[in-house]
């Protein structure tokens, strides 16, 4: 049982941020939909009789997300490689962390998106045996990217895995 | 036809008499037209020569395809202008099943699926033998499941016969089961119909009686009733008949250090057999119908199999529990007493249930006072109280524990399951939590593993807790990660 465990147990953030400019990546990712969205509300607006004023905090909305979405999640993105796991921290609204063990990495997935080739960035993603525990680790710098998914590739090969 | 090399073995002839009559269906687009055309176009009776196509055919097939099993692989080898060879080594043989349909069984014949827990979907990809005698069948899943380390099992060179042979039986079915089968979620589905035909029933009744000329309103409700009740009956019998078919005669076998066996199926038997390393853990199922009349079902988690494996069906809850009991080696795990979450977890189940209820509630009010359906104000009570006491209900379920290498959680209400892992199995951690969770102090932990459902959830704990069972279950994972001790 777990009761003779002190209550006060907490997971610590992982080590290491990704690139300032994933913050950039996120915001320009995010903005063509929003602009799409008001737009069409205000090419609504100006056709038909609909009152105006939805518009005002749709636009609202828009701002607010477009600008504190890619602060927040810039400031919960974080991520760690041990010796023997992988520990990654993303989201912003909902804060996900994900530990994977090396010796249950299956493949290591290096992957550039539109956005993150225009600023430079790539993403590594780790599969493990389970369909419900990949890690992925968004922002990243494109070299230092490469040089984690051989990392990893390296060191889980170096580590004994199970039969699963 | 290349000479056959030593070791490829055949499948049995009389697959040529099965397959004929099964792939018919998948001829009838060739052989019809043949015919047709081959009658216009004044074939002398040749054209009769169409109907031996699938005998043709089924012929090719056995000519064509071969297996072999040598010491560290299986192989199987077929096509006729694309020879194909799938491969598969011995030990990523997950599980081996037998299945026998009608025909087959009165030839004494067995389909081999051999499970690799492959992701791939594709029928060429999956290692199908079709079909074997079912003595032979049985000695290739002997040796594919135990002939690795022992050549010669005691006692498992010989298939139980029957319930007299071979080890005790975990779980026997028996015919008073039959009547869990409409509490399944198939007899809900079934009662969800039979309501809406019953209202569809009642709005037609409506128009009718409104026009003029017709029987009265009691003629009416009568035949309408009548119909309803035999409705219900069929489909009860149906949910009977389904039930019957895929689990009667169910044995769960099992002696320590070999497979789990588990035969069923009145028309077409199955017996499955799942490698005693490869059982990660169980889930007991108990939704809410099932549970009101106190049944459970059990499923097993097994490494490498994407879904689910029956072990035992809608039945007496204690059935299940014993068999999990079986599989896990500790009663605790299956019924003992579980940390609950707590108040915080509590009201989130109450806000979370209620809000949408709320919103609903408001607007049925709104509607029922701006249109003349006034009647939409009705049934809103119901739908608050309805929400408060499934709310009450998954609050009572979420609960977690450590039993010894066990890991057990529980949740749901209208399915609730409670899922058993053992941390063997275990394949990493997720944590997640919203800003609303976050504030509450909450945390939902996920489980990962490479069997079942993927994952064992544990909803809304309290955060300190979670990475305490983390740290409990997996402590060389999650030892590097944890806090400094505030």
């Amino acid at each position: 049982m777990t009761t003779d465990l002190p209550r006060e147990y907490a997971l610590r953030d992982p080590a290491e941020r990704v690139s300032p400019r994933a913050r950039w990546m996120w915001l320009t990712g995010s903005l063509p939909w929003w602009l799409v969205l008001v737009a069409g509300a205000v090419v609504g607006v100006t056709l038909t009789d609909v009152p105006w004023w939805p518009v005002v905090p749709l636009a609202l909305l828009a701002a607010a997300y477009v600008v504190v979405m890619p602060l927040w999640r810039y400031r919960v993105h974080r991520w760690e490689v041990t010796r023997t796991a992988v520990y990654t921290q993303t989201g912003w609204w909902v804060r996900e962390r994900r530990i994977a063990p090396m010796s249950r990495i299956q493949t290591v997935d290096w992957s550039q998106g539109v956005w993150s080739r225009v600023y430079g960035l790539a993403t590594v993603t780790v599969t493990t045996a389970s369909a419900a525990g990949a890690l992925t680790i968004v922002g990243l710098e494109k070299d230092r990217a490469q040089a984690l998914a051989e990392q990893l590739t390296q060191q889980a090969q170096a580590t004994p895995g199970d039969a699963t | 036809m290349s000479e056959q090399e030593p070791g490829w073995q055949r499948l049995d002839p009389r697959m040529m008499l099965v397959n004929p009559i099964t792939d018919f269906a998948k001829f009838v687009p060739t052989v019809i037209p043949l015919l047709i055309a081959g009658t216009v176009a004044g074939a002398q009776g040749w054209q009769f020569a169409a109907l031996a196509l699938p005998a043709v055919w089924g012929l090719l097939r056995y000519l064509t395809t071969t297996y072999r099993v040598s010491a560290d692989r299986v192989e199987l080898r077929r096509g006729l202008l694309n020879r194909r060879v799938l491969t598969v080594p011995l030990d990523r043989v997950r599980t081996v099943d037998l299945t026998a349909s009608l025909v087959r069984r009165l030839l004494g014949l067995s389909t081999v699926k051999i499970g690799t827990g492959t992701a791939s979907t594709d029928d060429d990809q999956q290692l199908d033998l079709d079909s074997l005698p079912t003595e032979r069948a049985r000695e290739l899943r002997r040796v594919l499941l135990e002939g690795r380390e022992t050549p010669v099992a005691p006692g498992a060179g010989t298939e139980p016969a029957g319930p007299s042979a071979g080890p005790p039986a975990v779980v026997r079915f028996r015919p008073a089961w039959l009547l869990y089968a409409p509490f399944t979620a198939g007899g809900l589905a079934i009662a969800g119909a039979v309501v809406g035909t019953a209202s569809q029933f009642v709005e037609q009744v409506h128009i009718d009686t409104s026009a003029a000329g017709l029987p009265g309103h009691g003629t009416w409700v009568a035949v309408v009733a009548v119909g309803l009740v035999g409705f219900l009956l069929v489909v009860l019998l149906l949910s009977v008949v389904a039930y019957a078919a895929a689990y009667w005669g169910l044995t769960l076998t099992h002696s320590p250090g070999s497979p789990w066996h588990l035969r069923r199926g009145l028309l077409t038997t199955q017996e499955t057999s799942i490698d005693e390393e490869r059982m990660a853990g169980v889930v007991v199922g108990e939704p809410l119908l099932l549970r009101c009349v106190r049944g459970a079902r059990l499923s097993a988690i097994v490494t490498g199999l994407r879904s689910g494996s029956v072990l035992v069906p809608p039945a007496p809850a204690e059935e299940s529990r014993r068999a999990a009991t079986a599989v896990l080696g500790d009663r605790g795990a299956v019924d003992g007493p579980l940390r609950p979450h707590g108040p915080r977890a509590r009201t989130r189940r109450y806000t979370r249930a209620l809000w949408p209820a709320g919103l609903l509630t408001v607007a049925a009010l709104v509607a029922a006072r701006v249109t003349d359906l006034g009647w939409l104000a009705w049934p809103v009570p119901l739908v608050l109280v309805g929400a408060a006491l499934l709310a009450g209900d998954r609050a009572r379920a979420l609960g977690h524990a450590r039993v010894g290498r066990l890991l057990v959680a529980r949740s749901g209400s209208l399915a609730r399951r409670r899922s058993v892992l053992d941390t063997g199995h275990l394949i990493g951690w997720t944590l997640q939590d919203s800003w609303w969770q976050r504030r509450a102090g909450l945390v939902t932990a996920v489980a990962t593993t490479a069997g079942g459902g993927q994952k064992v959830t544990v909803p809304d704990v309290p955060s300190g807790d979670a990475v305490a069972l983390a740290y409990a279950t997996t402590p060389e994972l999650v030892a590097q990660f944890l806090a400094d001790p505030r």
